[in-house]
């Protein structure tokens, strides 16, 4: 079966064509707006604030991917749905309902009049992002999913394919924003994990006792807002601390905070698997620290993170999230999907 | 009007008053530094309003929206611009869909962008820095 993904919750447009053969999955196309040549419109590379519109850019990302132009090609069409920026949301969303409503179904004796349609969730995305594993080493259920990235930070009980209970997330910042507004505190670049990560590996992780927040609290969410506070108090006060050691300290105390709380609820929910997934997933310090202590401490639970190139958000993991949909025949009428801007995981 | 808050407690209880003086097509420009309460203030305004979901950060999202069961202020569009770079992406956002809706209460956070281009009139809150956990909330009406 093959899935052409769509994805425009945000910042980035992305499409995706995945083939599916039972446990199969392989990538055969991928590509991000950002990466689009339009010299005519923008004189090269499209800078973020044009990625965001989207609309300009679909037809020629889809020209560019070399995807038919009938859809000979495609057996299903996966688009996110929500959670997002309902102007960003809707782009890939209409792009999604239009192609499923114009190109001929394919494989004989479909029932459908147009091309199958699936509504696949962001987050449900990152998920299956760690079904694209080369050593087809693949969760099982129920798998405990930390979704850390710069909108999000979740504990999510995946108890099996599409069924989902959110557990914990965050009061306040995300994870990943956390990273980035500190990291311009510190007078580092953006995006802020790869540059905190980096100054962090040359810096004391103990220099600093910043604080972990709701670390002892009953339940699995989080708060990073505070512990941004204590970063800027610490910066400020000049007390003579090395970026490389603010960035370090602060680094363990989020990989801290995130590691705990994982742990507790794998004692709560005894997960047969842990999947790490998100842009924050590409720290090397969380995913180091995650699956040392999940060894560590019970093992027989499997750790799963995603290849470094799905991390972000991309248009792949939207294609396989949207196989596994298809599979159950979750179809969705073009005539009546809309994007929601709150989406949630949980029906 | 200035208001003094020596915790993030007491930071919430001043949204509440505040919320007490708002009405539907409301727009609030928050503006101070990262960690000086607005989103702390957003979650106190929000709850005001028995909206019982999540309020979290917008930063990344940008925008949230959260439906309310008030019978003029319908929802509650929470905005955030820090993460943009210039007045030109305000476009991308569709942000006037938004301030003409009659029925949503509209609060932004990082306004400096949309501040010279808005056309209606606003509330104005500061937040600074006082001791410790304290900040000081200076409300102002523009024009």
């Amino acid at each position: 079966m093959r899935v052409l993904g769509i994805e425009s919750s945000c910042d980035e447009t992305a499409i995706a064509l995945i083939n599916k053969e039972g446990d199969q999955i392989v990538v055969e196309k991928k590509f991000l707006a950002s990466q689009v040549k339009t010299h005519a419109v923008y004189g090269g590379v499209v800078p973020e604030v044009a990625a965001r519109e989207h609309a300009d850019l679909v037809f020629t990302l889809l020209q560019q991917s070399g995807i038919s132009r009938d859809g000979s090609d495609v057996d299903v069409i996966a688009v996110t749905a929500g959670p997002g920026l309902i102007p960003a949301l809707r782009v890939g969303v209409e792009l999604g309902k239009s192609l499923a409503w114009a190109w001929k179904p394919g494989g004989a004796g479909s029932g459908f009049a147009g091309k199958p349609l699936v509504a696949v969730n962001h987050l449900e995305g990152h998920i299956y992002s760690v079904w694209l594993t080369k050593e087809m080493n693949v969760p099982q259920f129920p798998a405990l999913c930390l979704l850390v990235s710069g909108g999000h930070t979740e504990l999510i009980l995946m108890k099996t394919h599409g069924v989902y209970e959110l557990i914990g997330m965050t009061r306040d910042d995300a994870a990943g924003e956390a990273f980035d507004k500190v990291a311009k505190l510190l007078k580092l670049g953006y995006p802020g994990g790869p540059e905190i990560s980096r100054a962090a590996s040359k810096g004391n992780p103990t220099a600093i006792n910043f604080p972990r927040p709701m670390l002892d609290s009953k339940d699995f969410d989080f708060s990073f807002s505070g512990l941004k506070t204590a970063v800027r108090i610490c910066v400020e006060s000049q007390q003579g601390h090395s970026v490389e050691d603010i960035a370090a300290s602060f680094q363990a105390a989020v990989v801290e905070t995130l590691v705990t709380k994982t742990l507790r609820a794998v004692s709560e929910y005894h997960p047969a698997s842990v999947i790490l997934a998100g842009g924050v997933a590409a720290n090397s310090s969380l995913r180091a620290s995650l699956q040392q202590v999940l060894s560590h401490q019970n093992e027989t639970v499997t750790f799963h993170a995603p290849d470094l190139s799905l991390t972000g958000d991309n248009a792949v993991m939207i294609a396989v999230a949207g196989a596994f949909r298809a599979e159950k025949e979750e179809f969705v009428d073009p005539l009546t999907l809309i994007a929601d801007a709150n989406l949630s995981l949980v029906k | 009007m200035q208001y003094r808050s020596n915790t993030p407690e007491q930071t919430k209880k001043i949204a509440a008053e505040v919320a007490q003086t708002l009405k539907a097509g409301d727009v609030l420009f928050l503006e101070g530094n990262l960690g000086s309460g607005k989103t702390t203030f957003v979650q106190g305004l929000v709850e005001a309003f028995r909206y019982d979901g999540p309020v979290r950060s917008p930063t990344f999202a940008i925008m949230n929206v959260y439906p309310t069961s008030h019978p003029t202020i319908q929802k509650i569009v929470h905005v955030d611009l820090y993460r943009l770079a210039d007045a030109s992406e305000l476009r991308t956002l569709a942000l006037e869909e938004c301030l003409e809706d009659p029925n949503a209460l509209v609060i932004v956070e990082w306004p400096h962008l949309l501040e010279p281009l808005i056309k209606k009139p606003y509330t104005k809150i500061t937040f600074a820095f006082l001791e410790n956990e304290a900040r000081l909330l200076t409300i102002e009406k523009y024009p």
